[in-house]
């Protein structure tokens, strides 16, 4: 008994999104947001900057017309394995899971200083300035995820790298006595994403597709000098070049 | 035990032991089941299981595979049917947000009846009084019409027979998104050239070069996921030495599609067509056996009415000629020019002189006939009611009241209709100018199929099954047309059954002996496919006309419009909140509609960001807030569709613009509406209101 539950921390969960794959198209930020219970704010709120994104398209434009290139990067919480957005939260709201190897946002704990979105140089944190969520009129709120707390006014909030899927498929494979598969685990954006762009998996397993996609030599990450080690790796695009 | 087990594990450890003891309690209790939102959680958490169903997401024509997952009887997100064809596990923004349509509360809840078209006030109705009346309606014979969506098919399939055992016109099927596809030009095009009136279907995966003429194949040409998957194997290079396939696009706008493009182009709208003759004359240069005679194309003259030169042209064509697979798309923003026609088989022709019909990298032929209406067909329809020769009109699918340009006076022709039936789940524009409100099941609710048209390699009927058990008092309309008696079907499911038999004998991944077990295997697996890969090669034509389209420069002072639907589609999605949220891509603007101009232009017309801005056509205007687009023709102004509703709900009432209110009817050859062509004016109106958007939130503070 007590071997079968002890605890597992060998998962070192990752993702690589590949630039030359994908297509800017929004599927992803759409499907965070319906797994992840994520409240849209309405047109007067969003414009003050209030939307609730765990995951954005960043869309940059290059160069003077006729040659005006966008270029579309998906961007969401690095998961940083040295993230500022920890020391800073005076409650310890903002933690690194030793189980996951994560960084989660507790959100019971949470008292809404914003310190944490305030030193995230990814701009990965939404902040609840109102209660969105219980203001859904029913029964639009029936396609709630059982599996996601609700967040109510004045908590923080960001990616969590799906962790309900993430421990629903640790269970699985524990109530079947075998280890987590390779492409088991898959967080809503990953599953979306017409093009396949975005790839999920254990960077501790070398053999996995997410290891071996992060070993490509296209591969980098957002702010490598800030010394963040995010969890999330890109693989430049093809097509751009000095990037 | 011992001390290694956690709090976190011992909680799970008694949570499942509840889940154990939940399943086998079959008492009294078990059978009532109170809806409650997750806000009243019990408070250790959910318990139970999900259940999923395979179904068909009917948000657009596509038909790609759902998973839905529900809990509790309660559909709680849209996954990718990984075994579906079409999609193969993955969906778009559209689809994900469906359960928004189904839970949506603006929903039309039971029949009724409307004392004055266009006013609110509705009375109820008795199911088995809106029967009668639909029988009574039926006795019409010729003078009934039916007027249906895109999507689903088994009510295009029943709706036609129905019309033929009354002795009614043919149902005319007609929706935005055909329109901005220009399919009525593209399939016929196709049978100009190959023979046969269907619509192609491009193997992307197996490419090495694309060139698009206006073709956004990456949002809402023809079959979105499925082209985008495709793209992202074109895009991959492989060990087997597969190269990392080039993109090319020409269109007068950098959409999204154009934005992930090697090489772009900014083409005059109307000029896509010209600029593939040029091609193809280069081509038939460079040894090319081009099917039409391309050698009277001044090809400096060509290039120079689309905004080109003639290197960049003949670059064009080396990197055809060398390519191993290249193709050629023609989109809607190439084909809905009054020489539309002209240019989509100038384009295929291209296709046909690479050497790639019905190979890996090449063209193929859709399965089934396209079976949308031209806008032709509309404008016939509309004239029948214009002259009184409609007495019933029956609506399903479709918002013509929105979609369709007022212009066409659809609108008009409906004050001589004397009773108006709409099967509207939600109180749309053109349910507001019904008689009867006969509310269908949302899609997620529904019994149904949809041939997928032109985003598979082999043809596929799709299954939709309801997920969840309908909320309301609505009904299947292939239940309420089938209970006049006029066919010799039971009810929906029994026709369904009926039309899917032949495929039992078919082979395919269902396989069963009877039409229970193959019922039963068709819906958990989503639908029937064949196993392998299986579309028509082209058959390769005598010879084709080569016509030469002309572009017109925009007059001075005009511009050219380029009107493009966007994650709204055909307007249907601007009442889910969440597809108003996310960011449109290029210009990340949420909740309302924008006019893109470039910033030259706006410059010489003193207009900032979000500056409101009067568009004026020879059809009508609409007012906008100006978006400075920097990738697009100074000669051109683009406008998004979806927007600007005058009913369909809370969120999408009084938001935004509906450009379809600035284009004029004017059909080109094929029955398409000529959308492209339309010219307009811009004129400041010295008012502004900023723009929500996710890029940057300056200015809504009322600086600059």
């Amino acid at each position: 008994m007590a071997e079968q539950i002890k605890e597992q921390v060998n998962e070192r969960w990752g993702m690589v999104i590949d630039m030359n794959l994908c297509t800017g198209c929004n599927a992803c930020v759409t499907a965070c947001a319906m797994e992840n219970n994520i409240p849209w704010v309405g047109e007067d709120d969003a414009g003050y900057g209030r939307g609730i994104y765990w995951m954005r398209i960043q869309r940059y434009w290059e160069g003077e017309y006729p040659e005006t290139t966008p270029s579309y990067q998906p961007v969401m919480c690095q998961q940083c394995g040295h993230a500022p957005c920890e020391p800073v939260c005076p409650v310890f709201a903002t933690v690194h899971s030793e189980e996951e190897q994560i960084n989660l946002q507790v959100y019971n704990r949470c008292i809404g200083t914003r310190y944490c979105a305030n030193n995230c140089p990814y701009f990965a944190r939404s902040f609840n300035w109102f209660d969105y969520s219980y203001q859904i009129p029913e029964p639009l709120n029936y396609y709630l995820n059982p599996n996601v707390t609700v967040r109510r006014r004045g908590v923080m909030e960001k990616c969590t790298f799906c962790v309900q899927r993430i421990h629903a498929g640790q269970e699985q494979a524990k109530a079947q006595g075998r280890a987590v598969r390779d492409g088991e685990v898959v967080p809503a954006c990953a599953q979306a994403c017409p093009a396949d762009a975005i790839i999920f998996g254990d960077l501790s397993d070398p053999n996995s597709r997410v290891s071996q996609a992060a070993r490509s030599q296209r591969s980098y990450t957002l702010l490598e000098a800030l010394g963040t080690e995010p969890k999330v790796i890109y693989l430049k695009g093809e097509g751009t070049y000095g990037g | 035990m011992s001390d290694t087990i956690s709090r976190r594990n011992f909680l799970k450890l008694t949570g499942l032991g509840a889940a154990g003891a939940a399943l086998t309690g079959c008492g009294k209790a078990a059978r009532y089941v109170t809806r409650r939102p997750y806000y009243d959680m019990p408070e250790y958490g959910a318990l139970g299981e999900s259940t999923y169903f395979a179904t068909t997401c009917g948000e657009c024509p596509a038909g790609c595979g759902l998973i839905m997952r529900t809990f509790e009887g309660r559909a709680i997100k849209a996954e990718g049917n990984p075994q579906h064809p079409v999609n193969m596990g993955k969906l778009c923004s559209r689809g994900l947000v469906g359960v928004q349509g189904l839970y949506n509360p603006d929903r039309i809840k039971g029949p009724g009846r409307r004392a004055q078209r266009g006013h609110d006030q509705v009375t109820a109705l008795d199911w088995n009084a809106a029967l009668d009346v639909v029988k009574q309606a039926l006795g019409g014979g010729q003078k009934v019409a039916f007027f249906l969506g895109l999507s689903p098919d088994h009510i295009a399939d029943l709706t036609a027979e129905l019309a033929q055992a009354i002795g009614a016109p043919a149902p005319v099927r007609y929706g935005a998104l055909g329109m901005f596809d220009g399919r009525a030009g593209l399939a016929e095009a196709c049978r100009q050239v190959f023979g046969e009136a269907r619509l192609p279907y491009f193997d992307l995966a197996g490419a090495d070069l694309v060139i698009s003429f206006g073709a956004n194949f990456l949002e809402t040409w023809l079959s979105p996921v499925a082209y985008t998957r495709g793209y992202s194997q074109f895009r991959r290079s492989a060990a087997t030495g597969k190269r990392r396939g080039y993109f090319i696009s020409l269109e007068a706008r950098r959409s999204l599609t154009s934005g992930v493009a090697d090489e772009w182009y900014p083409v005059a709208p109307g000029s896509e067509g010209l600029a593939a003759l040029a091609l193809g004359r280069l081509l038939a240069e460079r040894g090319w056996a081009l099917p039409l005679d391309a050698s009277a194309v001044d090809v400096d003259a060509a290039a120079q009415a689309a905004g080109m030169t003639r290197a960049q042209l003949e670059h064009l064509a080396d990197l055809a000629s060398q390519a191993a697979h290249p193709l050629f798309i023609p989109g809607g923003n190439a084909l809905a020019h009054a020489g539309g026609l002209a240019a989509a088989r100038s384009i295929l022709a291209l296709n046909l002189a690479a050497g790639a019909l019905g190979q890996p990298g090449g063209l193929y032929l859709s399965p089934a006939a396209a079976d949308s209406s031209s806008l032709r067909d509309v404008q016939a329809l509309v004239d029948r009611m214009r002259t009184g020769q409609v007495e019933t009109l029956f609506i399903h699918g479709v918002n013509p009241v929105f979609e369709l340009p007022p212009a066409l006076g659809f609108t008009e022709a409906l004050s001589n209709v004397k009773q108006v039936i709409s099967f509207a789940s939600f109180p749309d524009e053109t349910a507001l100018q019904s008689d009867y409100l006969l509310p269908d099941h949302t899609p997620l609710e529904s019994w149904g199929y949809q041939r997928t048209l032109a985003g598979a390699d082999r043809p596929v009927y799709s299954a939709q099954q309801p997920v969840v058990v309908p909320l309301y008092d609505t009904r299947s309309s292939a239940d309420v047309l089938l209970s006049a008696g006029l066919l010799p079907y039971s009810d929906e499911v029994d026709f369904i059954q009926k039309k899917i038999a032949p495929l039992i004998t078919q082979g395919g991944n269902v396989q069963a002996t009877e039409i229970a077990t193959f019922w039963a295997r068709f819906l958990q697996s989503g639908g029937w496919w064949p196993v392998q890969a299986a579309l028509a090669a082209p058959s390769a034509p005598a010879g084709l006309e080569a016509a030469a389209p002309q572009a017109a420069a925009a007059p001075e002072g005009q511009f050219h419009l380029v009107t493009y639907p966007t994650q709204m589609g055909d307007g249907r999605g601007a009442n889910r909140p969440w597809l108003q949220e996310t960011p449109n891509p290029s210009t990340t603007v949420v909740w309302n509609t924008w006019v893109e101009i470039n910033p030259a232009t706006a410059d010489a017309l003193g207009l900032k960001n979000d500056d409101i801005v009067k568009v004026k056509s020879s059809a009508g205007e609409v007012e906008a807030a100006v978006y400075r687009f920097p990738a697009i023709r100074p000669d051109t102004v683009a406008i998004p569709f979806g927007q600007g509703h005058t009913a369909l709900g809370r969120w999408a009432e009084g938001r935004g613009a509906n450009p379809a209110l600035l284009l004029a009817p004017a059909l080109n050859e094929a029955g398409d509406l000529a959308f492209g062509d339309t010219l307009v004016t811009l004129t400041p109106t010295g008012r502004r209101r900023p723009l929500a958007k996710l890029e940057s939130t300056a200015g809504v503070y009322g600086e600059h």
